[in-house]
């Protein structure tokens, strides 16, 4: 439960974010980092459908890297 | 694109140019970094000497039998709509035959069981429906703080939650202060610290002399912070170091734990296979404790004769507290499998016997 999935910020109203990773697009609350922290277009960490912090795209695309590579030898 | 490997290779060269002559044991308390380092293949290329110990990592697997064994009671009184994280579903307690033994069984006799992947479902859902929605909630501090959100945020009235919520660093001072730890050095986790803050696990340092690094979940964060464990253990000299920089800051998300501490408070708690460790646990505190479902239901769980323990012949115990690595357990590939599996740390995706398993281990050693 602990795996955290970066996403990218598509647009926000109040406390609730419209995040996309690799085209899956969900609602993920900010109410954990405050709702001014955040613009369109940031990526953040998200974690049971809660931003845990905001971070670089750069480190977002490392994460999703591994994350690929995890589901890659997951898979089965 | 794929990672850059350049940084993990220069990092996995140091690590192998180091002189350790003896065992260096260095255990992880995350589920998530068990399965990064299992996947990446880290045990083949490390030096022989580096021992790589999944720890109590997995708050599925440590989730008591009296809280499932409530949370089943309570699904099967037919009063609720019972929602989980999808892993709680399948976890067995001890029970006597014929008897309701998991959520998932519960289900198939009738009970309204469902899965859940966050918080905000629970919510939509309590919304929508008459009946109460009861969340049973396991989980470490990445997941009890945006319960704690959830409800400060403002929930419907007939949504609660039933606690069954760890805090992780009192389960690794519990393991450290056991005289019998072999243990060498912490790799501390990444997400539960960028809530909780890096500094929380000064302690491993300060108190027990021992090197601790927190780590993000890449190759190069985690080659990184085992880097950083080894020189700290051969120079003598053990630090908290912070290899997971670019998200955790020293005093982690400020706001996530105001909320925490506002909702929540701490309490000792019982660990399945380890016992209680106190100040490990997490109760809603003053007002917020009308939305526990233990004061607003009435159910009757079945007394359990070996209260706290794993199934018969199963080692799960000992493989969470690092004592037993999953291949040694007499069951794991036989009588315990991802598809039929025997003890908690086979069923959860954060249990390290499964992800052994998806790792590519498929019989005992």
């Amino acid at each position: 439960m602990c795996l955290g999935i970066p996403m990218q910020v598509v647009a926000i109203d109040g406390f609730n974010a419209e995040c996309e990773a690799r085209g899956v697009m969900r609602t993920v609350s900010l109410f954990m980092i405050g709702e001014n922290e955040v613009a369109v277009g940031d990526y953040v960490m998200v974690h049971v459908g809660y931003a845990l912090r905001k971070m670089t795209p750069e480190d977002a695309r490392l994460s999703w890297e591994l994350f690929d590579e995890i589901l890659e030898a997951a898979g089965e | 694109m794929k990672e850059d490997f350049t940084i993990a290779r220069a990092w996995l060269e140091r690590i192998q140019a180091l002189p350790i002559e003896h065992p260096v044991a260095v255990m992880n308390v995350c589920g998530g970094h068990e399965r990064s380092l299992t996947q990446l293949g880290l045990r083949g290329v490390l030096p022989p000497n580096v021992k790589l110990i999944p720890g109590p990592g997995c708050p599925v697997c440590v989730c008591p039998e009296e809280d499932l064994a409530d949370a089943i009671a309570l699904a099967l009184t037919g009063k609720v709509t019972l929602v989980a994280f999808g892993d709680m579903l399948r976890v067995p307690i001890n029970a006597p035959k014929g008897e309701v033994r998991s959520l998932a069984e519960a289900r198939a006799k009738g009970a309204d069981v469902r899965p859940i992947s966050s918080p905000q479902e629970a919510v939509a859902l309590a919304t929508k429906s008459e009946k109460p929605v009861v969340f049973f909630v396991a989980g470490f501090e990445t997941t009890t703080a945006p319960v704690a959100a959830m409800l400060a945020q403002g929930v419907p009235e007939n949504l609660s939650v039933l606690l069954a919520a760890r805090l992780t660093w009192p389960a690794v001072d519990a393991l450290l202060r056991d005289p019998e730890a072999r243990l060498d050095a912490l790799i501390a986790p990444g997400h539960v610290a960028t809530v909780m803050g890096a500094n929380e696990w000064g302690f491993v340092a300060d108190k027990y002399h021992l090197p601790v690094a927190v780590a993000g979940f890449s190759a190069n964060s985690l080659l990184a912070a085992l880097y950083s464990v080894l020189r700290q253990k051969l120079e003598g000299k053990p630090f908290l170091d912070n290899c997971y920089a670019e998200l955790v800051a020293p005093e982690g998300n400020k706001r996530a734990q105001a909320l925490l501490a506002g909702v929540m408070e701490v309490t000792d708690a019982n660990w399945r296979g380890i016992g209680v460790i106190p100040r490990s646990g997490f109760a809603l505190r003053g007002e917020w404790r009308r939305y526990d479902a233990r004061e607003r239901f009435e159910f009757a769980a079945q007394p359990r004769r070996r209260t706290g323990e794993m199934p018969p012949g199963c080692d799960c115990a000992a493989v969470v507290l690092g004592k037993k690595q999953p291949d040694q357990c007499r069951l794991y590939g036989k009588a315990c499998t991802p598809q039929n599996p025997v003890g908690p740390c086979m069923v959860s995706d954060e249990g390290a016997c499964h992800i052994w398993w998806q790792g590519g281990t498929r019989a005992a050693a």
